[in-house]
């Protein structure tokens, strides 16, 4: 496929996402504002939000870096859209696989970090305190989620023998029984609970943790910034839940697959959340070292022999 | 020629004339002594001269027109003309220094110190037992006299205690000389040698009681208290001559007399030895009194040098050499001690904090314990390699390890003492006065052993390789050190280009050693511009600095296991010099020392075994070993992890980073433990590289790296200072580059050799951007500082982009080394190594947040308002760097295919396949540059797109921010900065108690504990110290005739 036509369905790709991200955030606030008795938001609020956010006029900047933070944290989410193939059609090369050919699995693991890395430096200086507090949390618990993601993933490479994404969808065709869900129960174990953390819901949420710390990273930013910032959110939330259904639910091959396999990953992260209240972070980087670890070790340990 | 006689001549002449002349007042009399020591000394030379140049054969001279038996004979040979030379040249510089303290016990003391010098000339001349016994004595009561002559209870009783001693030992030597004639008819040394004592029934014993008298001369451990007194409670002057002349003469008594006993005493000779030398240097270690620890040192030197009479069979004709190595350092170094002790006056080793106040003293004394430990050019480092090089050959490691171990106590008292000259508090310290007869015979003692040293190396084919012309530059910059830094600065990195484009040809095809050579080279350039930012004359910064790159590029160019270690310890010292510059690092400086000297010797060992049963010292020799090899490679792998501060010997490296000036710190941090990597490298690709057998040591390696990073970075989280953050950082990434070369295949090495180049960028920008920033606000404390970005942009730049290479985030060229990791370890299946090390990969972007916010963005501190940009001279290198890291992530091909093709001669298999730009391997694929346009792109777009929507955002104040309702304090109060990973550590603390430190306290405590209760040994009463020499005597008796 030529590059022109490469960019094209992928800026469409990205729309899709991009308002796919935004309808899944604003179902998940119903779907917790009925469980709590009320009515909830209305569905095009999300949209009403970035029309007003992207057109306020009393916008203030705090310099260059936090100027860029915005900037970071949307080309990191369009970034990690573009090196990930979407959709599966039995082609390396062809139609939602975007800019996949240029770097694989390990690639958009170390290019989350990119948006992530630039929005906590803007917002540092944005001199905010909950901005920095919100970020060490962040960072923190990252870390702990890294451990068991990173063995579980090695156990998927392994299992494969490649890191190539699109060869791990390839791998998993033919049924569900291919899945890796199946395959390698136990790596799988530790994905799906490692996803929690990586999702942020409650009760990994201690990054943002509404109440306490504002919104945490992004207190300090309002406007576009924050429009952008949103954007950002939605298209990173759908591009993580691709991820997990790439490695170990068996891809996607439509987008409409595709939205179901995103919106059940995204509802068992919203679900936890609903149920459990919020983890300081010692619980938290803990939690993630017990079982999510203990299931990823022994995913590797099945996967390596 | 003039007969070696009137050496004994002159000195009775001159005496007797005092006897009449001292009328015409001491400084007259002294004038004499002096001449008349100088005619021996030139009566000597002569001698020595003739042998050494000429063809002179050894001289014997008869007495009284008689031969032996019935006269005494003298001899004179090349061995003697040296050891007479020795003594006389210290007599003579001994006596100038000595002139007013001679003087001012008068006349007697000037004809006895004449007479001490006659007697040891004669010592070693004779060739008759009863005259070496006669003139033992004399130079015995003339030391004993000399002692009493000075005021003062303590040398009082030492002196007593003298001569109660060597009466006793010489009641042995009497009777054994008795005896020896008894059985013998002969008191001709020679004539007793002939007739092989130890076969006659009963001359065994005669055998046994001169050589015990003999050694006892030498005062081996634990029967030398009596000699130690002295050492301590004498004048400094005569404490060296006894240390110089003195010992010298003992030490080849004990070589003539040696061929009485027979070959089997050899054995006995290296065992005493070694206890003395291992003994005494491990309660060195006790010592707080300066001469006393100096006595120490001299007892176990000459406990060395009686080992290696004792191995002169295994020695062979290698003996003198090594012999004369340790020797002529130690007479020299020890002289120039125990003479700078006479000036500075101050008794406690701590006292010694004022010589600094003369900055010359500092490089007289470096210059001799130096020469002490055996670091080159010094003789002594030639002797000790020369010396290990053999004992391994012969396959007597067991005396190798005695030896290195009581050398490794030595270094630890010899620096502990130099690091309080160096760093100690002297505020309220007096300060001392030079007399110019004082430090004259210093600077001649410590000039001595620069051209000897230089001499010893040409003597063998190996040493005359060593290329000294970096050193000499050392020495250049060490003469014009009272120039400005600006002309110093320029005149250094002159020198180092001009070595780098001399160099180049020779390495150019030779990638390995180009790419180090490149870091050391280039790498140095740019941290010397940084220098430029200082002003005044920085004194003595120029000469360590080159001296350590010194050593670098000579690791590089080694053609021989010598040349390799001599550029590894002129490395050490200059490295050493360079951290200990920096503020409270005086103990820093010493583990650095002490790590570094454990892991040369564990480098010089293996290169002994390595030697084995090879004729050359050619480097691969190290490919070859055939002589327990994994012994071998495993003590290269240990010395070399010294520098690369592998977990267990790290501890050395956060407060020798973190303390070090703002441009050491990336010169021992980015540059310097390069050189561990390249001797890792080395050791690797000797073990074999592909077809590698000794997998288990790799594995353990690899093992070992992968803990390393996950302690460094776990241990850089929870610093709250700037430069130890970035200290304990670059020891996680060592342990990646040791991770991924212990993997031994050609992705392992990709990925170790892309973290090699990466983070010698990096940590560069990073560690010169930091200690910039420390320059201006004055404290490396983060919390301190805050908000920066909006005073140093640039600096804040710099850091950005100096964290996201080294974090591994995608388009930087950090992300090759991740990549190449991945893969790597799915090749291999290290996969839980792997595991372990993408982890501590996670833990980096913590300290690296860390680092960026506390110290740049949040609130500004108000004591920082005015502070300025980094010094441009800091920002040239910076950038120069960055550009690099540019170029490497823009076209990664451009670094990693030729490094490929250069891995692929030791690992051919698992290359990478290269498309274009994208790097295709087994398992995955990576267009670097591609990856770079398409993020590029997108970060250009949505910047363009914000810039147009928000052109009238208006600009606000640091401190205008959002705050629920209420105004912020004050911006201090504002900062989250201290403590910030608070919560972590409630998770992770368990993992953070410094287990390695605690073992390392207790293996200090431990020594200090042995050697502070074996002291107990020396209760200072005379009547003990007899006891001691008596036991002695029994044990030594019981051991070698039995009961």
């Amino acid at each position: 496929m030529d590059i022109t036509s490469k960019l094209i369905y992928a800026l469409i790709g990205l729309l899709i996402v991009v308002n796919w991200g935004m309808l899944m955030s604003v179902t998940f606030r119903k779907i917790g504002a009925r469980m709590a008795g009320r009515h909830g938001i209305p569905f095009r609020q999300p949209w009403v939000n970035l029309l007003k956010n992207i057109s306020t006029r009393t916008i203030i900047t705090h310099g260059y870096m936090y100027y860029l933070g915005p900037v970071f944290r949307l080309s990191g989410g369009i970034g990690i859209f573009l090196f990930m193939p979407m959709v599966f059609t039995g082609n390396a090369d062809g139609l939602w696989t975007n800019f996949s050919f240029q770097g694989d699995l390990i690639l958009i693991l170390y290019f989350q970090v990119f948006g992530m890395l630039g929005m906590a430096m803007g917002s540092g200086e944005g001199g905010h305190p909950y901005s920095a507090m919100g970020v060490a949390r962040g960072l923190a618990q990252h870390a702990a989620v890294e451990l068991p993601l990173t063995i579980a993933i090695l156990a998927i490479a392994v299992q494969f023998d490649t890191f190539s994404i699109y060869k791990i969808v390839e791998a998993q065709q033919g049924g569900f029984q291919n899945w890796v869900l199946f395959t390698n129960p136990f790596a799988s174990a530790a994905i799906i609970l490692a996803m929690l953390g990586a999702l942020g819901h409650s009760p990994f949420n201690l990054v943002k943790a509404p109440n306490e710390i504002l919104i945490g990273p992004a207190t300090e930013y309002e406007g576009t910034y924050l429009g952008f910032m949103m954007s950002a959110g939605a298209i990173i939330h759908v591009m993580e839940a691709v991820l997990f259904m790439n490695l170990i639910f068996g891809g996607a091959t439509s987008w409409i697959e595709l939205i179901i396999k995103s919106f059940l990953i995204y509802f068992w992260s919203v679900f936890v959340g609903m149920v459990f209240p919020r983890f300081k972070i010692e619980q938290s980087v803990i939690w993630f070292f017990k079982w999510p670890l203990g299931f990823a070790i022994i995913g590797l340990l099945m996967a390596s022999f | 020629m003039v007969n070696p006689i009137y050496i004994v001549a002159i000195a009775l002449g001159v005496s007797f004339a005092i006897g009449v002349l001292n009328k015409l007042g001491r400084n007259f009399t002294g004038s004499l002594v002096l001449a008349a020591v100088s005619v021996m000394t030139f009566i000597s030379y002569q001698w020595f001269a003739a042998f050494q140049f000429g063809e002179q054969t050894a001289k014997m001279i008869y007495t009284a027109g008689f031969m032996p038996p019935l006269s005494i004979n003298l001899l004179m040979g090349h061995y003697e003309a040296f050891i007479t030379l020795m003594i006389n040249v210290i007599g003579l510089i001994g006596g100038i220094y000595m002139f007013n303290s001679l003087k001012k016990r008068g006349y007697n003391a000037q004809v006895i110190y004449l007479v001490l010098l006659m007697g040891l000339n004669v010592m070693v001349m004779t060739r008759d037992l009863f005259n070496l016994f006669v003139f033992l004595e004399i130079s015995s009561i003339a030391i004993a006299g000399l002692i009493l002559l000075e005021k003062g209870t303590r040398s009082m009783g030492a002196g007593f205690k003298y001569i109660l001693a060597t009466s006793i030992i010489s009641g042995f030597l009497l009777l054994g000389i008795i005896f020896a004639y008894y059985f013998t008819g002969s008191l001709n040394l020679d004539d007793v040698v002939a007739a092989n004592l130890s076969s006659i029934k009963g001359g065994a014993l005669a055998a046994f009681m001169i050589m015990i008298a003999i050694i006892l001369e030498i005062k081996p451990f634990p029967a030398n208290g009596w000699g130690l007194d002295v050492y301590e409670g004498s004048d400094v002057g005569l404490s060296a001559v006894i240390s110089g002349a003195s010992a010298t003469a003992s030490f080849f008594v004990l070589y003539k007399v040696m061929d009485i006993a027979g070959v089997e005493w050899n054995y006995y000779i290296s065992i005493i030895g070694a206890i003395t030398f291992v003994g005494s240097n491990l309660l060195g270690i006790a010592q707080k009194n300066t001469r006393r620890m100096l006595g120490y040192s001299s007892i176990g030197q000459l406990g060395l040098l009686m080992m290696i009479l004792g191995f002169r069979d295994i020695l062979g004709e290698q003996t003198p050499y090594i012999a004369f190595g340790i020797l002529i350092s130690h007479y020299f170094a020890k002289a120039g001690l125990f003479w700078l002790s006479g000036i500075v006056k101050s008794k406690s080793l701590k006292g010694w904090s004022n010589i600094r106040k003369k900055p010359f003293f500092l490089f007289l004394m470096g210059t001799f314990i130096f020469a002490l430990i055996g670091f080159p050019p010094f003789p002594s480092f030639f002797a000790k390699w020369t010396l290990v090089m053999e004992l391994v050959q012969t396959g007597n490691m067991t005396w190798v390890i005695a030896i290195l171990f009581g050398s490794m106590m030595e270094a630890v008292y010899l620096f502990r003492w130099f690091g309080y000259a160096i760093k100690g508090e002297n505020e309220h310290l007096e300060d001392f006065k030079i007399k110019i007869h004082k430090i004259t015979p210093v600077w001649i003692a410590a000039i001595g052993l620069y051209v000897i040293g230089y001499f010893t190396a040409q003597f063998t084919e190996v040493g005359a390789a060593i290329n000294f012309i970096p050193l000499a530059f050392v020495g250049l910059l060490l003469a014009i050190d009272f120039l400005p830094v600006m002309i110093k600065n320029t005149i250094a990195i002159t020198g180092m280009a001009l070595h780098f484009y001399f160099v180049y040809p020779e390495l150019e095809g030779d990638t390995l050693r180009l790419i180090f050579e490149g870091i050391f080279m280039v790498g140095g350039i740019l941290a010397l511009i940084a220098g430029y930012a200082y002003k005044g004359k920085r004194s003595g910064f120029y000469p360590v600095a080159i001296l350590m790159y010194a050593g670098l590029t000579a690791i590089i160019e080694a053609g021989t296991t010598l040349e390799f270690f001599y550029g590894w310890e002129l490395m050490t010292a200059g490295s050493y010099f360079l951290i200990i510059r920096g503020k409270r690092s005086m103990s820093h400086g010493l583990s650095y020392m002490l790590f570094s000297i454990g892991g040369a010797y564990a480098l010089l060992a293996a290169f002994g075994m390595a030697h084995v049963g090879q004729d050359s010292f050619a480097m691969d020799i190290l490919n070859t070993i055939t002589y327990i090899p994994t012994w071998a490679y495993g003590l290269l792998i240990v010395g070399f992890l010294t520098k690369t501060a592998a977990v267990g010997l790290h501890i050395w490296l956060p407060g020798a980073h973190g303390e070090a000036e703002s441009d050491v710190s990336p010169m021992v941090s980015a540059i310097l433990l390069k050189a561990g990597v390249f001797g890792i490298v080395l050791t690797l690709i000797g073990m074999g590289a592909e077809n590698n057998q000794y997998s288990e040591l790799a594995y353990a390696l690899g093992w070992l790296g992968a803990i390393t990073a996950l302690v460094g970075n776990l241990m850089a989280i929870f610093q709250e200072d700037a430069k130890r953050l970035l200290a304990y950082s670059s020891i996680g990434q060592l342990g990646y580059i040791v991770l991924g070369l212990a993997m031994m295949t050609h992705l392992g090495w990709l990925g170790g050799f892309s973290y090699v180049i990466n983070h010698f960028l990096y940590k560069a920008v990073l560690f010169m951007t930091i200690g910039a920033v420390v320059m201006r606000v004055g404290t490396h404390n983060m919390y301190e500082m805050g908000g920066l970005i909006k005073r140093m942009p640039l600096a804040f730049l710099a850091v950005m982009i100096g964290i996201i290479a080294l974090s591994g985030v995608p388009p930087l060229s950090g992300f090759a080394g991740k990549w190449l990791f991945y893969n790597a370890i799915l090749d291999k299946g290290w996969y839980f190594q792997g595991a372990v090390m993408f982890f501590s990969g996670g833990l980096a972007f913590l300290y690296l947040w860390r680092l960026i916010h506390t110290v740049f963005l949040g609130q500004l501190k108000d004591n920082h308002r005015n502070v300025k940009e980094i010094s441009i001279w800091f920002l040239i290198p910076i950038y120069t760097l960055i550009a690099g890291l540019m170029v490497f992530a823009a076209k990664p091909q451009w670094v990693l295919q030729p490094m490929g093709d250069m891995i692929a001669q030791f690992f051919p298999t698992g290359q990478l396949v290269w498309d274009g730009g994208t790097a295709i391997s087994q398992y995955g694929y990576w267009a670097g540059s591609l990856v770079g346009v398409t993020i590029g792109a997108s970060f250009v777009f949505v910047l363009f797109w914000l810039l147009v929507s928000t052109r009238k955002a208006h600009k606000v104040k640091q401190f205008d921010i959002t705050y629920s309702g209420e105004r912020p304090e004050r911006p201090e109060t504002t900062h989250v900065a201290y403590n910030v990973f608070e919560g972590f550590y409630q998770a992770m603390w368990i993992a953070t108690i410094p287990m390695v430190e605690t073992f390392w306290n207790r293996v200090t405590e431990v020594l200090h504990e042995t050697a502070e209760f074996t002291r107990k040994i020396y209760s200072g009463n005379g009547q003990a110290y007899m006891l001691h020499i008596v036991f002695f005597i029994l044990v030594t008796y019981l051991v070698i005739i039995g009961g």
